[in-house]
């Protein structure tokens, strides 16, 4: 199975993707956001490989973790080298990343999901990091140990995408492209979820900070005025504070 | 009677149960999720704890949760009104956190369980930590501190436990001090300042300290004063754990201490930089150990007991416990093997056990080993699946096997029965080593653990021996029996125990009686017949980021993508045959 450079809205966004590499802030902070993204997907594969059943999928589903955690160890390193060719002094470098990672818009559940489910899944998150992945290799042509990461991330890749589709169609003989579609599916609802999950929270955040400023201020007032009177130092517990009991409070 | 106790929500959950007055099991919920610190509502652990008692919630008398929650609550708002308007940033997140799952815990845990709201007690967060440390110490009378972060209010109390064998037992918590003054927080706010991570990197902190000079303890001492009445007080213009979540140190703290350090810049102690950074660790460590040294023997003055009993996160620092052994007066100090809030699970369960249902008090087994057992057959499947080495071994022969692997420098991968309850690996999920040589350290550093150089490893030694190689004073067996002091290591050993031997000459011994862990114990004795040095190195068997492993499958995954050379699971021994790997590659291609 080849590797496809990235979605169509990923070709487009081409130049964005080049503005975005060619800073070396921005550089380092995808390189340590894709190795953190690389090391929790690791995980998530191996805990694949300790649950299933199946002899042949947990062989290769701890191939498949021991290469995430290698590429996630890839990416540390790098991001650490840049480090140290330009030590920076911001850190708003290191908050999260706002940008798409390898696989990071992806949830990957696996406890109580059965193998076709996590190995179509698995595929159609592989192919569209490796597609992703073959456009990162080509913006960061200036920078040729970041670019030789890219290429060796993508052998596996093709390894990735090649092995799942292959077993899902052993494990799922009748039905693999429809599960295909399926993850396919599943990943955009996911994603809607996220996306209207961020906006409600966004929308409780800006919702509280009225309230915050509206309602708040006369209580802030009586708070401060009691913590003024109140001496620092040991506090005495009272005795009802040793028994538990029913209370929350 | 049948007790369940529960921590959660804030992190490292877990679910105890005790049954008849003595725990029957407690497992920590990462364990089971394999996410570290999991703070999610423990249903894994709960429904492992009831299996594994042969139990439905039905059958349970009492559930209790580790906190009060609507207590806590009231410390969040009120400390957002008190710092009001700088506050106004970590308001919206701190309501939704609370409001979102924090405060229905009674709702939580009846609808989860399906057991009668009547059912569902709560203790304070600091009365759970209490009956952590006193009612699992093998003592009858003892004082007892307790300091964290911080609970609902409470970030540090004193007070004393009582125990009547065939009646109750009582906990008296005397006094506290309060949010935002925190002996937990100050550490941890200079664990974000070194760029470590909080709540779960603290150790590193006191790790790294061994590698600077306290030439800021006057800094540090600009931070946290001593009150009148023998506490102390943080000066909050230095912080900013009040108003934000995003760091917990002030733009004052920065003058002060310079820049804080970068997560992913590696520390370098040949630079200016690296050497301040340890000077700053070294610093709140000695901070930290004098006010705790000063409170405790205030404690003792106070309450002229023999026995301390230390609980809560701070009583994870195994070099502040060793001072207080050493200079508070206490003859002995206790110190359980989970200290922080999974241990919380059981100590709730036996509080509301003695205290709320008024049962006659027991002696709970001086052991750390709660946990799910390990299944070596599960083990032997999954290494023969994968083309390994497996072999089937009667105890003694694996003993003696073992012991030859490590005398030649293999790397062990240690588990046997019930998996620990508490952070350290005491012997039951080990990766075990020859202690003797710095190659050795940074073979495990490099390969297994992936971790700081400047981190040392830890080793075990048969509790009668364990004198002659390391200066322990009267007491420190038992602060070593779970791993919580560090004391030096003898000057005539410390060139043959490289491995284990920090750079200030420490080690944070685990000493190992014979009852405890039987298998290890003649491990330990057959590794001294050949190497006349009845010492290990015993690290946790986890790698960076992961939990200790609990299954032998999990263990199995971790030997297979690390460099352990052999594992070994009850009575089954796997030898790792070279590369593997890419076979199961090649046979799919």
């Amino acid at each position: 199975m080849a590797v496809q450079q990235g979605t169509r809205l990923d070709r487009l966004l081409r130049p964005v993707h080049r503005w975005v590499w060619g800073s070396f802030d921005r550089r380092v902070r995808k390189l340590i956001a894709f190795s953190q993204v690389e090391g929790d997907g690791g995980r998530d594969i191996l805990r694949a490989a300790e649950l299933t059943p199946d002899p042949l999928l947990r062989r290769l589903y701890l191939e498949h973790a021991i290469d995430e955690l290698r590429h996630a160890d890839l990416f540390r390193r790098r991001s650490a080298a840049l480090l140290r060719l330009r030590s920076t002094r911001s850190t708003a470098l290191f908050d999260s990343s706002p940008l798409p990672g390898g696989h990071g818009l992806d949830d990957l559940s696996i406890e109580g999901e059965p193998d076709h489910r996590l190995l179509a899944f698995l595929h159609v998150a592989e192919k569209a990091a490796a597609g992703r992945f073959a456009i990162y290799r080509d913006v960061v042509a200036d920078d040729p140990p970041t670019r030789a990461i890219f290429e060796e991330i993508l052998r596996d890749e093709v390894f990735h995408m090649n092995y799942t589709y292959t077993q899902l169609a052993r494990v799922l003989p009748e039905s693999y492209r429809r599960r295909v579609w399926q993850a396919r599916a599943s990943r955009l609802w996911k994603r809607y979820l996220r996306l209207a999950a961020a906006v409600a929270d966004v929308l409780g955040s800006v919702l509280l900070t009225v309230v915050y400023f509206v309602a708040l201020a006369p209580f802030a007032w009586l708070a401060k005025r009691a913590e003024r009177r109140e001496a620092a130092g040991w506090k005495p517990i009272a005795q009802r504070d040793n028994e538990p009991s029913a209370s929350q409070y | 009677m049948k007790v369940l106790g529960i921590s959660a929500h804030y992190h490292d959950s877990a679910a105890a149960l005790v049954i008849d007055g003595v725990p029957a099991c407690a497992v920590q919920e990462e364990r089971l999720s394999r996410r570290k610190n999991d703070a999610a509502f423990p249903l894994g652990a709960i429904e492992w704890c009831l299996d594994h008692a042969g139990l439905e919630p039905r059958d349970l008398d009492a559930v209790v949760f580790y906190e009060r929650s609507m207590r806590k609550f009231d410390r969040i708002l009120t400390s957002a009104l008190r710092t009001f308007p700088h506050s106004w940033r970590s308001f919206p997140h701190a309501i939704k956190n609370s409001l979102g799952e924090k405060v229905w815990v009674r709702g939580i845990i009846s609808s989860q369980l399906g057991v009668p709201r009547s059912k569902i007690l709560f203790t304070g967060h600091h009365q759970s930590h209490a009956a952590a440390g006193f009612l699992t110490a093998p003592t009858s009378r003892a004082a007892i501190l307790t300091a964290d972060g911080v609970g609902e209010w409470a970030t540090l109390t004193v007070g004393q436990g009582e125990r009547c064998p065939g009646r109750g037992a009582s906990i008296t918590l005397r006094r506290e001090i309060r949010y935002p003054h925190s002996l937990g927080m100050l550490y941890s706010t200079f664990t974000a300042f070194l760029g470590f991570a909080v709540n779960e990197d603290e150790y590193k902190v006191m790790g790294l300290a061994a590698y600077g000079r306290p030439t800021m303890t006057d800094a540090v001492r600009k931070l946290i004063r001593s009150t009148p009445d023998g506490a102390f007080a943080l000066d909050m213009k230095y912080f900013e754990y009040q108003t934000t979540a995003r760091q917990s140190y002030s733009p004052r703290f920065v003058e002060l201490f310079g820049r804080p350090r970068n997560p992913y810049e590696p520390i370098d102690l040949e630079t200016a930089d690296g050497r301040r950074y340890a000077d700053c660790a070294a610093s709140v460590q000695a901070v930290l150990e004098d006010t705790l040294v000063d409170i405790t023997r205030a404690l003792h003055r106070e309450t002229g007991l023999p026995d301390l009993c230390l609980s809560g996160g701070v009583a994870l620092n195994g070099v502040a416990n060793a001072r207080i052994l050493a200079e508070s007066g206490f003859e002995r100090v206790f110190v359980p093997s989970a200290p922080g809030d999974a241990g919380c699970a059981l100590g709730a369960a036996l509080y509301a056990d003695r205290v709320f249902l008024g049962n006659p008090d027991r002696d709970v087994p001086d052991h750390p080993f709660w946990g799910p057992a390990v299944d070596s057959r599960e083990l032997a499947q999954a290494a023969r699946e994968d083309d390994q080495v497996v072999e089937e071994l009667d105890d003694a022969v694996l003993v003696e096997r073992i012991a030859d692997q490590l005398a030649a420098g293999r790397i062990v991968g240690w588990m046997d029965g019930a998996s620990e309850f508490g952070p350290r690996a005491l012997g039951h999920r080990s990766i075990l080593a020859a202690p003797h040589s710095r190659e050795m350290r940074d073979r495990l550093n490099r390969d297994i653990k992936y971790r700081e150089e400047f981190r040392p490893f830890a080793p075990v030694a048969p509790a009668e021996v364990a004198d002659r190689y390391f200066d322990l004073p009267p007491g420190g067996s038992r602060l070593a029996r779970f791993m919580s002091g560090v004391f030096p290591v003898r000057p005539e050993w410390r060139s043959r125990l490289a491995a284990i031997t920090h750079v200030d000459g420490s080690a944070r011994l685990q000493t190992l009686e014979r009852g405890m862990a039987p298998r290890l114990y003649q491990l330990l004795e057959a590794y001294g017949r050949r190497t006349g040095i009845p010492v290990l190195l015993n690290t946790s068997f986890n790698v960076a980021g992961e939990p200790i492993v609990n299954r032998a499958l999990e263990g199995y995954s971790t030997f297979r993508r690390c460099g352990i050379d052999v594992l070994v699971a009850g009575s089954t021994l796997v030898t790792k045959r070279a590369s593997p790997a890419h076979r199961v590659k090649e046979e799919v291609a």
